[in-house]
């Protein structure tokens, strides 16, 4: 019997990049919104394996995300 | 030497068209709770350095009060304003030290955006965002609502159905047990007639 699709876990492999999708060449810092999903509870980036992002963004990302902190928009340690 | 001094003229040129000046962003955070005089020297103290350096200003976005992640000198808000400016690559050091030193500046960071950047304003599209937050939780609530109800409904559904199945199933027994019951009660009758007459 076929479990049910909402139990089932999303296969990883099918992730696609979010930033690939809208074309994104640069990630801001200064755009909190699309960083802020990209964080965790404890303020730390987000795993690639979790999120989907490519490689090439996710290292814009970290960037956006360093540079955030820095100028206290987002939180090194909750 | 003269092809090293030629690449560096190319260099420059597809940089910019104006030789030795480039476009920089510069994002500064003052303190929020502050006098308007207090407010007015900080952003007059910072406009001056880069006047002092030659800076030409392309673009200003004031961002209004802003919640901090993280305590910074003892202040939980600030307000930043962001300066995208033309400067000669050379004076980017004595602006970054005058910045680091000046009064009223919590924090400021100098930097180069890549090739092809377009500068946008990110203060409309954040507030945008704060009013949009509220309502998209207001949606989560509402559909997480829904899908209780719904799984209540389903239970109750399942239940109902599952009591109609039982009082289907439960007519035939009961009858096929009355019936046994009567066999029974007759042949048992007979038995007890017989057995007595044995007896």
């Amino acid at each position: 019997m076929a479990k049910n699709p909402q139990q089932r876990r999303s296969d990883p492999r099918r992730k696609k990049c979010p930033f690939c999708e809208g074309g994104a060449k640069y990630i801001d810092y200064k755009d909190y919104p699309t960083i802020k999903p990209y964080t965790d509870y404890f303020g730390s980036v987000r795993q690639r394996y979790y999120t989907g992002i490519c490689l090439k963004h996710q290292k814009m990302l970290r960037t956006a995300i360093q540079r955030a902190r820095f100028m206290g928009m987002l939180a090194y340690r909750k | 030497m003269i092809s090293l001094q030629s690449t560096a003229a190319t260099d420059t040129d597809l940089d910019d068209q104006e030789t030795d000046v480039r476009l920089y962003e510069c994002s500064v955070l003052y303190p929020f709770p502050l006098n308007q005089k207090e407010e007015k020297d900080i952003i007059d103290g910072v406009e001056e350095i880069f006047k002092e350096a030659g800076a030409r200003e392309v673009a200003k976005d004031k961002w209004g009060r802003r919640g901090l992640a993280y305590p910074i000198k003892g202040h939980n808000e600030g307000a930043f304003i962001i300066y995208h400016l033309e400067i000669d690559p050379s004076k980017v050091k004595e602006i970054n030290e005058a910045l680091r030193i000046s009064h009223g500046v919590l924090r400021h960071l100098m930097i180069k955006p890549p090739k092809g950047y377009q500068i946008t304003k990110f203060s409309a599209s954040y507030e945008k965002w704060l009013n949009e937050r509220e309502t998209v939780e207001e949606k989560r609530e509402s559909e997480k609502e829904e899908e209780l109800q719904r799984r209540v409904t389903e239970k109750a559904r399942r239940q109902a159905k599952r009591v109609e199945k039982e009082q289907k199933d439960k007519p035939p027994v009961t009858k096929e047990t009355t019936v046994e019951k009567d066999k029974l009660s007759e042949e048992l009758e007979k038995l007890i007639s017989d057995d007595e007459l044995d007896l």
